[in-house]
């Protein structure tokens, strides 16, 4: 009985190993794709679903399809908020890129067997949760804070500076958590261009200064590219640091729908919102996509 | 020259972005309840909060919710990583492996939404275990790349068919060489998973249940409600403790790069 | 034939199946009670000497507006035993079947209430609230940094203290002083009453650091705000970190509200959420409270146990004269009060 059954078990496991039959590959993937379809997709096609009717009073549903959700997130009213969060995410990453490609270009050229330590510093500090380094700004950035502290001790201003729950703070905050995401890849695509490239850039009598705009800058476009796109589309979703270190003039789409879901007992106006920004997310990831494919496609 | 223009720069980059940390750090220390002038070393705001009960439970909650989604996420990631890297490539193959990225791409926000809805909507209560299945589900990402790239390192398996050829059976071909070769991926990634949920606050902010609190809940109701000081030392501590789980990963993905066949 | 799973194979496999019911039963042996509470609204010694005498623990949360909680309640995240909300909710919250009345004789310690506390316009017949404790909106302040202490609200508009004022983050104590500022009845749906207040919170706007029910208290205290609309309990705790920091009632008059001990419907606990309402009514156990959160207690035995210096705070029991200018929020029907949300998130989002 128990050799029967042992050798039940070993002609599963072979099947299960082995997987020269295609059933043996879902098996195995059967888990994880349940888990993905229940604690994912399920959700995502409910809240979406969820966007398509109405709300009543205190936060009552009313079943009956309609796009009014989609209409009031882009009327008058709430069209500022989106708007505001484009700006603020789009002046966030404009500022990452600024801040990253000169370090992204420091570690692919010059850092030698620096490389990996230098990637893993960056990396520490957007592993640490985003509150963490929430309120670290909000020490510095206060009225009594470290900046300002500074600032008076060196005669620069006579009165602390209002940095705290400003525009200023909220792009410095999402810039600041974001960088990763930008020089990661722009690494990656400094990392590609092939070296003797820029010789024979020099060797033809291009400076420096040439070669890089005219040799570097342009190869490392995807890296820009995909830098851009990875670190505006979580820009669009944050709420913390708005939150935290805005004002009532940074008042973003993110604090719009945590709004809806936790104050506003809005859920279906909530679940547009969040609807809108799964689009503004997928067309992201698609531009990346079709960079990406044509990009190894010029390979 | 233009070497030493950017390495200054990037230093100085570096500067920034350990700054915040390192204030906080200083603070952690600092005889004041409020963060505004140094006077003086202290650590007792670490003492009170290794005193603070609620804060210990805090960190026990967080630590088995973290310890349960790495669990979860390293099997299902493991399966699936074999599935993809080691059986005959079949339709679909790919698609998985988008489907995989996923919960990396979606903004955090959107998750968390969602699973409320739809918790809530379908009846299922917000408990630890619901919080725990959600954790492993932003975790698998991290374990399935993390292994799958291994086992895809591991030049299609033409270890396990020597070792067939010997006369091992197809498990202990598995277990005696796959398993083995591939475990500082999977140990490495099951540490990525239990930072991501170690980490996680936007997902648990919605759909945290009453009494599951864990420490980036606390430190945002610190933040929220504020007056409480140890805020600088908790904070602290979880930056030690990322340091430490990034360091533990690194030094295990590290010894692939020389332990390479 | 060889063996083919060794033995710690299966050690591993089993410990591994046995620390999941190990960690499930782990979690479900206490007795516990869930509670929702404002912030800063008890005080730290309160639940572990609940929990010491009565071996129930208490899962303590915390929330920043009422709107938040009833919006937690009405979505149906379930499991909680007690809350706290303001009177004006009481209705509304027993309307929609949020909440129970609580059994007949189950709370020995009903007695100490004192009777202007009971039968009130927002439960009539006593049967769903128990006083938990009340208190004043009104501004907050630095000493150190006004030109002179508040007298008016209309100093919430002084344009010298651009980008150092902080107002609450509900419509509630919003619309209600507005309305209130500009002489309108709490309970008018006139559409031009409701155009003139929003032009009014809309002016003030530019000049408002945040809209903040929590975070407001730490920014007195460090100075990163002059003035906040706030309750009059949070700011004298404030006090205590920061000597500075006073409270005022404004002359134009404000609002009183009476916070309320409920029992949510479909709670798992009641029992012990029983247990957790009459320990808080005990004098002593209030009155520590009192102490220690600066909101004043409608339980009449616990006053009797209050140091003197804090009973006769008009800042905590506001005296006569103070009184008759404070009234209690209006009870809204429905669409009335979806006016007051709608307005006050258009004056948000600006």
């Amino acid at each position: 009985m128990k050799r029967v059954l042992a050798s039940h078990l070993d002609r599963g496991l072979s099947w299960l190993i082995r997987g020269r039959d295609r059933r043996a590959s879902h098996v195995l993937l059967a888990p994880a794709t349940v888990w993905l379809a229940v604690f994912l997709v399920l959700p995502l096609a409910w809240l979406i679903a969820l966007s398509f009717i109405r709300s009543g009073p205190y936060g009552s549903f009313i079943w009956s399809f309609n796009l009014q959700n989609y209409a009031r997130a882009l009327d008058a009213k709430y069209l500022p908020v989106v708007l505001r969060t484009l700006a603020y995410a789009g002046a966030a990453t404009g500022l990452c890129l600024l801040l990253g490609f000169p370090l992204a270009y420091f570690i692919s050229f010059y850092a030698g067997r620096w490389k990996d330590r230098l990637l893993i510093l960056l990396m520490i500090p957007f592993w640490t949760s985003s509150l963490v380094a929430i309120y670290c700004w909000m020490i510095i950035l206060g009225q009594e804070g470290l900046l300002n502290s500074l600032l008076m001790t060196l005669r620069l201003i006579d009165e602390p500076l209002n940095l705290l729950n400003t525009p200023f703070a909220v792009i410095l905050g999402l810039a600041y958590f974001y960088l990763p995401f930008m020089v990661l890849p722009l690494y990656g695509s400094l990392e590609k261009i092939p070296r003797n490239y820029l010789e024979a850039s020099y060797d033809l009598g291009a400076g420096a200064f040439r070669t890089f705009f005219k040799v570097t800058l342009p190869l490392s476009l995807p890296g820009v590219v995909a830098g851009c796109i990875l670190t505006f589309v979580p820009c669009l979703g944050d709420f913390l640091t708005a939150s935290f270190l805005g004002g009532p003039d940074s008042y973003l789409l993110g604090n719009l729908i945590e709004n809806q879901f936790l104050m506003g007992q809005d859920w279906p106006f909530g679940a547009a919102l969040t609807a809108l920004l799964l689009v503004c997310m997928a067309g992201g990831m698609a531009l990346y996509r079709r960079l990406e494919a044509q990009e190894s496609w010029q390979r | 020259m233009r070497g030493r223009g950017l390495a200054a720069y990037s230093l100085g980059l570096y500067g920034f972005i350990y700054l915040p940390l390192a204030v906080m750090i200083a603070f952690s220390f600092n005889d004041a309840r409020r963060n505004v002038a140094w006077k003086g070393f202290t650590g007792r705001w670490y003492s009170s909060l290794f005193h603070n009960v609620e804060l210990l439970g805090a960190l026990a909650t967080t630590l088995e919710l973290a310890a349960i989604a790495a669990a979860i996420a390293t099997v299902l990631g493991l399966l699936s990583s074999y599935a993809m890297t080691r059986h005959a490539s079949f339709r679909g193959r790919s698609l998985y492996g988008s489907l995989f990225l996923v919960p990396l791409m979606l903004p955090e926000i959107v998750i968390g939404v969602s699973l409320l809805s739809f918790f809530v909507r379908s009846r299922i209560p917000l408990n630890f275990w619901s919080l725990a299945f959600a954790h492993a589900m932003i975790a698998l990402p991290y374990t399935t790349n993390s292994i799958r790239a291994r086992l895809l390192s591991l030049k299609d398996g033409r270890l396990e068919e020597a070792a067939m050829d010997l006369g091992a059976s197809d498990w202990q071909a598995f277990y005696k060489i796959t398993l083995p070769l591939a475990w500082p991926a999977i140990f490495g990634g099951a540490l990525l998973a239990f930072t991501v949920s170690f980490e996680d606050f936007v997902t648990s902010f919605f759909i945290a249940g009453i009494g599951i609190v864990t420490m980036p809940i606390k430190v945002y109701s610190m933040m929220k409600f504020g007056v409480t000081p140890e805020i600088n030392a908790l904070g602290c501590c979880l930056v030690l403790a990322t340091v430490l789980l990034l360091a533990a990963h690194h030094f295990l993905t590290g010894e692939e790069e020389s332990g390479r066949i | 034939m060889t063996r083919r799973y060794s033995r710690r194979d299966f050690i591993g496999l089993a410990l591994s199946a046995a620390a999941f019911p190990w960690l499930a039963c782990k979690r479900s042996a206490e007795r516990v009670v869930n509670f929702f509470n404002w912030s800063l609204y008890i005080s730290p010694k309160t639940l572990p000497r609940f929990t010491e005498r009565t071996g129930i623990k208490v899962n303590y949360e915390e929330i920043a507006d009422d709107e938040e909680m009833f919006a937690k309640l009405r979505a149906g995240v379930g499991g909680y035993d007690v809350v706290v909300a303001s009177d004006y909710m009481i209705p509304r919250m027993r309307e929609l079947g949020l909440i129970d009345p609580y059994p007949a004789g189950a709370l020995k310690n009903l007695r100490h209430i004192d009777p202007k506390f009971r039968a009130t316009p927002y439960d009539p017949d006593n049967s769903y609230t128990v006083p938990y404790m009340w208190g004043t909106t009104g501004i907050g302040y630095n000493r150190g940094k006004v030109k002179s202490p508040p007298q008016s609200w209309w100093a919430l508009w002084d344009e010298s203290y651009r980008g150092k004022i902080s107002m609450l983050d509900n419509a509630r104590d919003n619309i209600a002083t507005a309305l209130l500022l500009k002489g309108y009845p709490e309970t008018t749906t006139d559409p031009k009453a409701f155009a003139d207040i929003s032009e009014m919170l809309s002016r003030q706007r530019p000049l408002v650091k945040q809209y903040s029910s929590g975070t407001y208290i730490d920014n007195l205290i460090t100075g990163e705000i002059s003035l906040a609309m706030s309750w009059s309990g949070d700011v004298l705790q404030a006090a205590r970190e920061n000597p500075q920091l006073d409270y005022v009632i404004p002359k134009e008059g404000s609002y009183l509200w009476v916070d309320n001990l409920l029992l949510v419907r479909g709670g798992p606990n009641r029992e012990e959420a029983l247990q957790l309402i009459d320990f808080l009514l005990e004098p002593e156990v209030n009155a520590e409270i009192t102490s220690f959160v600066r909101y004043a207690s409608p339980n009449a035995s616990a006053r009797k146990l209050l140091d003197p210096g804090l009973l006769s705070d008009p800042r905590v029991f506001p005296p006569a004269s103070v009184m008759k200018r404070l009234r209690i929020h209006a009870l809204l029907p429905p669409e009335t009060t979806q006016l007051w949300n709608q307005t006050w998130s258009d004056i948000k989002l600006g």
